[in-house]
């Protein structure tokens, strides 16, 4: 068991916001040059940069997550971190049947883009992706985890489009396996993470996470989240 | 002025909460962040909104909210209006956008 650092919120250039810098190799780059052990790719409502971003990953020795940045109709940002490729595109196929098709202007948000692993563009993505979904936040809790996937409120202390400020309050009946915060908050009752949201290289692992872990996985970090076998978050000075 | 009296007058649909219907409004507040509402609303408002999550009606009680009125069409879910009548905060809706019906409820107000 030892400590690994994970940076789990990080933005390709698939989402308008993303730099157009935000390749999954440029990503794993920097990841690696700034010591992270693990990161996940979170596109707004969008997972289709994981495999690629997976594959690039494995191939120089970094372990990628697979992860949407969910937008529910209250308009709460999480995270929807998943399990493998199968659920992934599962649970894309869930995104898909709940959007609501806003027009998308890349001269105001950015480009929307699929790339291949040569940086070429294979796809232009025409509706904007980060709208609300037509999925109150209940239901995106419950297809992150029917698809075997961990939710996590993103950004909760951030002033909107997290759940404090949209919501008030968090829901005591939502199951939620950690909130990722920007700043620094005490006592709350949930495992808490911290992460970069980077959209641009020189954001990538800007904010953090450590992990005591066997290994860099899916399935030692939810065991870290719930606190099993000797697997946690190690608490931040 | 009496939330019937709202419902009267802009012909608003009553989804819960019947027993409020008699509470006293002073005025009105048009918000769909919820911590905006929790943190500045004043108590005996009508509150307008497009959220239909049940924390509006946990909010709506927090805050002493005579009645919430959600805009555009919005349906309430279960849960939300299960938690309206058991706090008998009537939850009222409207085809019309917050904006239509905020200036009509503004006028109405006085």
């Amino acid at each position: 068991m030892k400590p690994f650092r994970a940076d789990l919120h990080i933005h390709t250039l698939l989402s308008p916001c993303g730099s157009l810098e935000m390749s999954p190799r440029e990503i794993i780059a920097r990841a690696k040059s700034r010591g992270l052990d693990m990161i996940a790719v979170a596109d707004h409502n969008s997972t289709y940069h994981c495999e690629l971003t997976v594959t690039l990953g494995r191939e120089t020795g970094l372990t990628v997550l697979r992860a949407a940045e969910v937008t529910s109709a209250e308009e709460v940002h999480s995270l929807v971190i998943l399990p493998d490729e199968a659920s992934t595109l599962s649970f894309q196929a869930w995104i898909d049947s709940h959007c609501t098709n806003m027009p998308h202007n890349p001269d105001i948000f950015g480009d929307q883009v699929v790339i291949d692993r040569d940086e070429n563009i294979i796809r232009e993505i025409d509706h904007f992706l980060p709208a609300a979904l037509n999925a109150s936040i209940d239901e995106v809790e419950s297809a992150a985890h029917s698809h075997g996937g961990l939710f996590i409120p993103a950004h909760i202390d951030r002033p909107a489009m997290g759940i404090l400020g949209q919501l008030g309050f968090i829901p005591g009946d939502l199951f939620i396996d950690a909130v990722e915060v920007v700043g620094r908050i005490a006592d709350l009752l949930f495992p808490v993470i911290r992460n970069s949201d980077a959209h641009v290289p020189e954001h990538i692992g800007r904010r953090y996470t450590e992990y005591m872990l066997e290994s860099a996985s899916f399935a030692e970090l939810a065991k870290a989240l719930r606190g099993e076998a000797g697997r946690f978050i190690i608490p931040q000075p | 002025m009496k939330v019937t009296d709202i419902v009267e007058k802009l012909g608003l649909n009553v989804f819960s909460g019947h027993e409020g219907l008699g509470r006293e409004v002073t005025g009105g507040y048009a918000s769909d962040l919820l911590s905006d509402v929790m943190g500045h609303a004043e108590a005996g408002t009508v509150w307008i909104t497009i959220q239909t999550h049940r924390n509006v009606t946990a909010i709506a009680s927090l805050r002493d909210i005579s009645a919430v009125i959600i805009t555009s069409g919005e349906k309430p879910g279960d849960d939300t209006i299960a938690q309206s009548n058991e706090e008998g905060i009537p939850v009222l809706g409207t085809e019309l956008r917050t904006f239509e019906l905020a200036g009509r409820l503004y006028s109405l107000l006085g």
